[in-house]
């Protein structure tokens, strides 16, 4: 590459919003469909897998000056396996019930393209600090993903946040949103809005993007 | 008669009622990524149903005879070494790096046997061949299988597993295959500009798995009209 | 160097380059693989590490969910002195039934877990029985994934308790109106599949299992305090 390798910040900005995991990269796309029809799974997810993430690149990184080219992709499956089946087993001792209800999502992290692919294009080669901002940023992007998502469908399907009422109890609720169809109509149309607003923001920047979306509430 | 009947109701639940792409929600991937031409599409669909049935075929033997708690043969093993036969030993935590292992190694002699013997089907696959080992649809196969290797009195057998694992590849083909279809008559379409690509596939993708809501509740049609049938 | 990479899945192109079988000397792979066998080595020593601490607590887990029901299903019955039993039923097939004792010894009832098909998915279940398996006394849904606020309702307490005091000895029958009969059980509105999944659960499990467990009371030594069962 000609530019310069992103620094620890930009990489640990750089997973938050402009390279999103969900909305910008499409990666991870199985368990953000499945676990988010209520908030309190998705963010169970969210934290099982900024575990795995983070305690892969920071192994990873560790041994980088090991890896053999044609091997390294063993090691990194090794890793990543070796730690979601210790989330596992944490989620199973100690809120049994919310692992109940992820169910196989918390080994299907295992396959979840993001992490594999963080490990191949950062940790690999990275130092240890630098990998560890670019896994926390990308963790909370995929949070941040998790949660837009999860609200939206739990808001309206259940008139719940968290589980705690929010809309009055007339609220008839939208069962579609807590069932497959409502997951992937939600995200599509998210992905839509994304797409619109990094593309207006691309466009004519930030603040006048805001201030366009401002006017319009008249 | 009655594991024939359980056969069909397993196989019919993975491909259609319970199907793996618009019911649980693996194999998303590919799905958005490689559904832009039918036959593509459909390709990939056998693939992934051929290696999903190979890797459940592996894996329930292994979970079986060694992983699951209380399997035989770590126990005949740990005798054979001269140990307390009475000990309990549990080596399901091993489970998930097994199966990945397997998946990864199918996929691996799939890609050699297809470069060898089918070298325009290989070369039109492209790099989305050694892609399915992430597909979750394949680990998801295996961690059914392994669901119903827990209870020592309710065990799976082979030929259940093999059922799960051809239906839901089987099914993931029909929605690929469906999904692309729709997509080619939707490239013609005038899609807003932020929905185009993956957007406008999830809100299809959505429709669809509304349409296979249909199939909610058809077991025990099924299961009645088969008993009938074989009687 | 392939610069058509994607810009989904960045990554692919690498990872084309590393699996797609370049020749490499096989002398070579055992040395080189001496980082692989390693990581196994010690991931398999965490992995056992972590099995051997939390093996335990999620066992006990398993076991309180359907424990720490039992006392809201027969009352009176102390779930740290619950008895497992293992019963064949008359289809052939061993089921494990729980036998509920009270806090002083005596024998209070019984709680059979069930399971079977419902509208969308299976559903499990646990049937409480008094002492002579004459009665339900309550149920309870272990787990089920029937269509969220209609079909899940089946979890409420207002239709659990629907099945308080019917007689265990012949089928309960779902009715969409007052129910006459003491074998009758008003369904869910909206629901009725799910509901009659529940019961014909209910009555399956009971035709299978309700003698076998009377057989089998029968004929192991009475418990303390238990001198009044009755074969009614």
């Amino acid at each position: 590459m000609a530019r310069e390798d992103p620094t620890a910040l930009e990489r640990f900005i750089n997973g938050v919003l402009p390279e999103n995991p969900v909305y910008r990269q499409l990666l991870g796309m199985c368990p953000v469909l499945a676990v988010t029809s209520a908030m309190k799974p998705a963010m169970t997810m969210a934290g099982a897998t900024a575990f795995v993430l983070i305690c892969a690149n920071l192994v990873i990184s560790l041994m980088r000056k090991l890896l053999k080219p044609h091997l390294r992709i063993l090691v990194f499956t090794l890793t990543i396996a070796t730690f979601v089946t210790i989330a596992d087993k944490f989620l199973a001792a100690y809120v049994y019930e919310m692992s109940k209800q992820l169910g196989p999502y918390v080994p299907l992290i295992i396959v979840n393209c993001l992490i594999i692919s963080r490990c191949e294009i950062c940790a690999s080669k990275q130092s240890v600090g630098v990998a560890a901002a670019d896994a926390v940023g990308m963790s909370l992007g995929f949070a941040l993903a998790l949660a837009t998502i999860a609200t939206v469908r739990e808001i309206l399907g259940a008139g719940t946040w968290f589980g705690l009422h929010v809309l009055p109890e007339s609220w008839p609720g939208w069962g579609i949103m807590v069932l497959p169809p409502g997951a992937f109509l939600t995200l599509g149309l998210l992905l839509g809005i994304a797409e619109w607003v990094s593309r207006t923001q691309a466009r004519t920047g930030l603040w006048r993007t805001a201030r366009m979306l401002w006017s319009w509430r008249r | 008669m009655e594991t024939l009947t359980s056969l069909i109701l397993i196989f019919i639940g993975a491909a259609l009622i319970n199907n793996f792409v618009l019911h649980y929600f693996v194999g998303i991937c590919p799905f958005l990524g490689v559904s832009r031409r039918v036959d593509t599409a459909f390709g990939m669909g056998c693939a992934v149903t051929f290696v999903i049935s190979i890797s459940a075929l592996l894996n329930w033997t292994l979970t079986y005879f060694v992983l699951r708690p209380g399997a035989p043969l770590p126990v005949w093993v740990w005798q054979l070494a001269g140990g307390d036969p009475a000990t309990q030993i549990d080596l399901s935590v091993l489970s998930y790096i097994v199966y990945i292992f397997v998946i990864a190694s199918s996929v691996q002699f799939v890609e050699m046997y297809v470069r060898k013997f089918f070298p325009p089907l290989y070369r039109s696959f492209g790099v989305y061949l050694p892609l399915i080992t992430t597909n979750c649809a394949i680990l998801f196969g295996s961690l059914e299988v392994m669901k119903h290797l827990q209870d020592p009195t309710k065990l799976w057998g082979l030929h259940e597993a093999l059922a799960l694992a051809a239906g839901g590849g089987i099914g993931f083909t029909i929605a690929i295959s469906l999904m692309a279809g729709i997509r080619e008559e939707l490239d013609l379409a005038d899609v807003p500009a932020p929905l185009k690509g993956a957007g406008i596939a999830l809100i299809v993708a959505g429709i669809m798995a509304m349409g296979f809501m249909g199939f909610t509740g058809v077991e025990k049609g099924v299961a009645g009209a088969i008993s009938t049938l074989l009687r | 160097m392939d610069n058509s990479e994607a810009r989904r899945g960045p990554d692919s192109g690498e990872r084309l380059r590393g699996t797609m079988g370049d020749t490499h000397p096989k002398s070579g792979y055992l040395r080189q693989a001496w980082l692989v066998i390693l990581l196994a080595l010690v991931y398999g020593g965490a992995l056992a590490g972590v099995q051997s601490t939390l093996s335990g607590k999620i066992a006990e887990n398993k076991k309180d969910e359907t424990y720490s029901v039992i006392p809201s299903l027969v009352s009176g019955a102390d779930e740290a002195k619950t008895v497992e039993l293992v019963v064949e039923g008359k289809n052939g097939k061993e089921a494990r039934v729980y036998k509920a004792i009270g806090a002083d010894g005596s024998h209070k009832g019984w709680v059979v877990p069930a399971g079977g098909q419902g509208f969308a998915d299976r559903i499990e279940l646990l049937i409480g029985l008094d002492r002579s398996l004459a009665t339900l006394t309550g149920l309870y849904v272990l787990d089920q994934k029937e269509t969220p606020a209609l079909g899940d309702r089946i979890t409420e307490a207002t239709f659990r308790d629907r099945f308080r005091g019917k007689p265990a000895d012949r089928p309960t029958v779902m009715v969409k109106s007052e129910p006459e009969a003491d074998n009758e059980v008003r369904a869910l509105t909206g629901a009725t599949i799910s509901s009659e999944s529940v019961s014909a659960i209910v009555n399956e499990t009971l035709a299978n299992l309700r003698e076998p467990i009377r057989q089998t009371s029968q004929g192991s030594a009475p418990a303390a305090g238990d001198s009044g069962d009755t074969t009614g």
